[in-house]
């Protein structure tokens, strides 16, 4: 057996997993048991939430150790659904390496995604929604509706302008998000300019980060859940400053 | 009847929606977003039941934890989508803007009131989901296929 192409191939998955907003300690597990799957004794794996890094030992003794750096981070729930899927049918089936690498590259081109649209439109309803949970009528609703299209425009196309710092990206969202409320409430359409800015930040606030940290935490993975915790506390201070920012530009005008 | 429908059902019907909104975003496909939209409304009647404190958003988080690792068995997926979207109602994005605007206008009475509140929710949200996942989790494997893996 080629250990090199099953290697590459099982880091590989490692990342999709990884990239797609698997826990760690599914990144860890799912590469191990397919190392396994594979006839290998006692495959190593070690993940952090940019980094996977896998060693095996061939049976002639010769170890082999890949390390693959993980840039950017989404959720993508189908690709990690059916990354997860897939790695038990391989785990099961065992094809060779090749198809098997075949596969993981199809996977990746098949999965389907969400029309820009639709997601924009996500970004939208959202925040239109949570309106009425925090005390707002029908036209808070609707200013909220708009706040959170131009906060997902932001996050969605002009990545290239606001760079990819998500800290630095938080926190233009925001002072979007704040001047935008403002000025609507100013022109009259919304009452409340507290509930309206805090609907549209709903879609920025760290859901994420803080639920996947108490998951990691709760794994033992103290490292990663440390750091996504930080994430997490860090994205709230941006939402805080952003929106103060956006406030006082909204005050000066 | 009027009352129940505008203090109960319409709120936990926009939770349901918004949360379908944010399936849109992290690309849910399907039957997962009924689920998600159910959880986020389940979650957010158990914080409006049990009365809008810090304990109800614990409460809420830990009923959230429990349907969402059901639905993670059911369908044999991951239990991540399901949990990650219900509880973002519950996440303090009032308290952090709140906690901001005292800042600014220099009230730090209030401010620091605010900032601790909205500490405790992210902690009970964070402690309630845990706690009864892995208390499923637990009981779960005693009950089912003793020594099965995680997934």
């Amino acid at each position: 057996m080629d250990y090199d192409k099953l290697l590459n191939m099982s880091v590989e998955m490692g990342c999709r997993l990884m990239s797609s907003g698997a826990e760690i300690y599914r990144v860890e597990e799912s590469v191990r048991r397919l190392l396994q799957a594979y006839g290998l004794e006692s495959p190593e794996v070690f993940a952090i939430p940019n980094c996977v890094i896998v060693s095996i030992a061939t049976p002639e003794g010769h170890p082999i150790t890949r390390m693959r750096r993980i840039a950017g981070h989404g959720t993508d729930i189908e690709l990690l659904e059916r990354c997860n899927g897939m790695c038990r049918w391989l785990c099961d089936h065992t094809p060779p390496v090749d198809e098997a690498q075949g596969m993981l590259t199809d996977l990746w081109e098949h999965t389907p995604k969400h029309a820009p649209w639709k997601v924009l439109m996500g970004y939208g309803i959202a925040p239109a929604f949570f309106s009425p949970l925090f005390g707002g009528g029908l036209a808070d609703a609707l200013c909220a509706l708009i706040g959170g299209l131009a906060v997902g425009f932001c996050l969605l196309y002009a990545g290239r302008l606001i760079g990819s710092n998500s800290f630095f990206r938080t926190a233009v969202c925001s002072a979007v998000a704040s001047l935008i409320s403002l000025l609507l409430v100013r022109l009259g359409l919304g009452q409340s300019v507290d509930t309206v800015t805090i609907s549209v930040l709903m879609v920025l606030v760290p859901g994420v980060a803080l639920t996947n940290a108490m998951r990691e935490i709760m794994a033992g993975d103290i490292v990663s859940g440390l750091s996504r915790a930080a994430e997490s506390i860090l994205t709230a201070a941006a939402i805080a400053i952003g929106s103060a920012i956006g406030l006082a530009i909204g005050w000066l005008l | 009847m009027t009352a129940i429908l505008s203090d109960y059902i319409l709120p936990c019907a926009c939770a349901c929606l918004a949360c379908v909104g944010f399936a849109l975003v992290f690309n849910i496909h399907g039957v997962g977003k009924v689920i998600c939209g159910v959880g986020g409304a389940l979650g957010w009647l158990v914080y409006l039941l049990a009365g809008s404190t810090i304990l109800a958003g614990f409460l809420a988080s830990a009923a959230i934890g429990l349907y969402s690792e059901v639905m993670a068995r059911l369908r044999r997926c991951p239990v991540t989508a399901y949990l990650l979207v219900a509880l973002l109602p519950l996440v303090p994005g009032g308290g952090i803007y709140y906690a901001m605007s005292y800042c600014m206008v220099g009230d730090t009475e209030r401010f620091l009131d605010t900032l601790l509140h909205t500490f405790g929710m992210a902690s009970a949200l964070a402690v309630g989901a845990m706690l009864t996942s892995s208390l499923f989790r637990a009981a779960y494997l005693h009950l089912h296929r003793p020594g099965a893996g995680v997934k």
